[in-house]
């Protein structure tokens, strides 16, 4: 039995924002509904990190325990979806969330707040597979065409990843098994297999 | 007069306990599809895992390489 899961990568990851594009594509989301966004740590600052965020899919879900009304459910690849139909927009798994996951469209005056939306790790929710209607709460049923989420599909330099859980950790493994960790990781050397000189670089004087 | 460490210990260690508050809860909305239900997959579970494997699989560039490597 799988157990999808998302990674992002930090030291990877460029902040292009090319995921919360695809997914914004993918789903078709709404304006002020964002499934997926990026999250930079000391920005502009050297040695930034940005990560993608977006619902984590926790094996012990807090926004499954406070939902008063019960509309959350696992997956046999341990997706957490949850079923619009039932959700009353209380907004108890937004407080619940660790990462903000849960979103809610501003649907009328005075603040009220329509059914919860969020990431669906592209696997659609409790309708019929890749049906109109699926697609129009839920967006594209990705899994059961044999796909994986388009925003880790999309990401240009495979900082997201996403999966089951061994084959996803087993690529970060060997990735930073190769690349070591930590500053020395940096620069040009690194990317070019060169000097750090810049002296050194095409086109540099010396 | 010795008891009262072991006694202060004791109601110190009595709060590194956590009870569980909440039994687990039970879906109540509709039903979801299998996702290896569709036409493409047939109800095949096997196959259907063997998919997203092998699309994972796409995602780790050190394989990518050594494939390239070979052809």
């Amino acid at each position: 039995m799988a157990r999808m899961k998302f990674i992002c990568d930090a030291e990877r990851c460029i902040e292009c924002n090319g995921c919360a594009t695809a997914c914004k594509n993918e789903h078709e989301v709404p304006w002020g509904v964002n499934r997926r966004r990026l999250v930079t740590v000391n920005d502009g600052v050297p040695g930034e990190r940005s990560i993608s965020v977006a619902c984590m899919h926790c094996t012990d879900a807090p926004c499954m325990a406070v939902c008063p009304v019960d509309c959350f459910y696992r997956t046999e690849d341990q997706i957490v979806l949850h079923d619009k139909d039932l959700c009353i927009g209380c907004g108890y798994c937004f407080y619940a969330c660790p990462f903000g996951a849960p979103q809610f469209p501003q649907a009328g005056a005075f603040g009220l707040r329509g059914k919860m939306d969020k990431c669906t790790f592209c696997a659609g929710g409790p309708e019929e597979n890749n049906s109109a209607e699926e697609f129009r709460k839920y967006g594209r049923n990705r899994i059961a065409e044999g796909k994986l989420p388009a925003c880790a599909e999309m990401c240009s330099t495979k900082a997201l990843l996403a999966g089951d859980a061994p084959v996803i950790t087993a690529i970060y493994k060997t990735r930073v098994e190769t690349r070591g960790k930590g500053e020395h990781i940096w620069g040009w050397s690194m990317a070019y297999q060169g000097s750090d000189k810049l002296s050194d670089q095409p086109g540099g004087k010396s | 007069m010795s008891r009262l460490p072991w006694v202060a210990a004791a109601l110190v260690l009595a709060a590194c306990h956590e009870i569980p508050q909440d039994a687990p809860k039970s879906y109540a909305g509709k039903a979801d599809d299998k996702a290896y239900a569709s036409d493409l997959f047939n109800g095949d579970k096997g196959k259907f895992e063997a998919a997203l494997a092998a699309r994972a699989q796409k995602q780790n560039e050190y394989l990518r390489m050594a494939d390239e490597k070979h052809k």
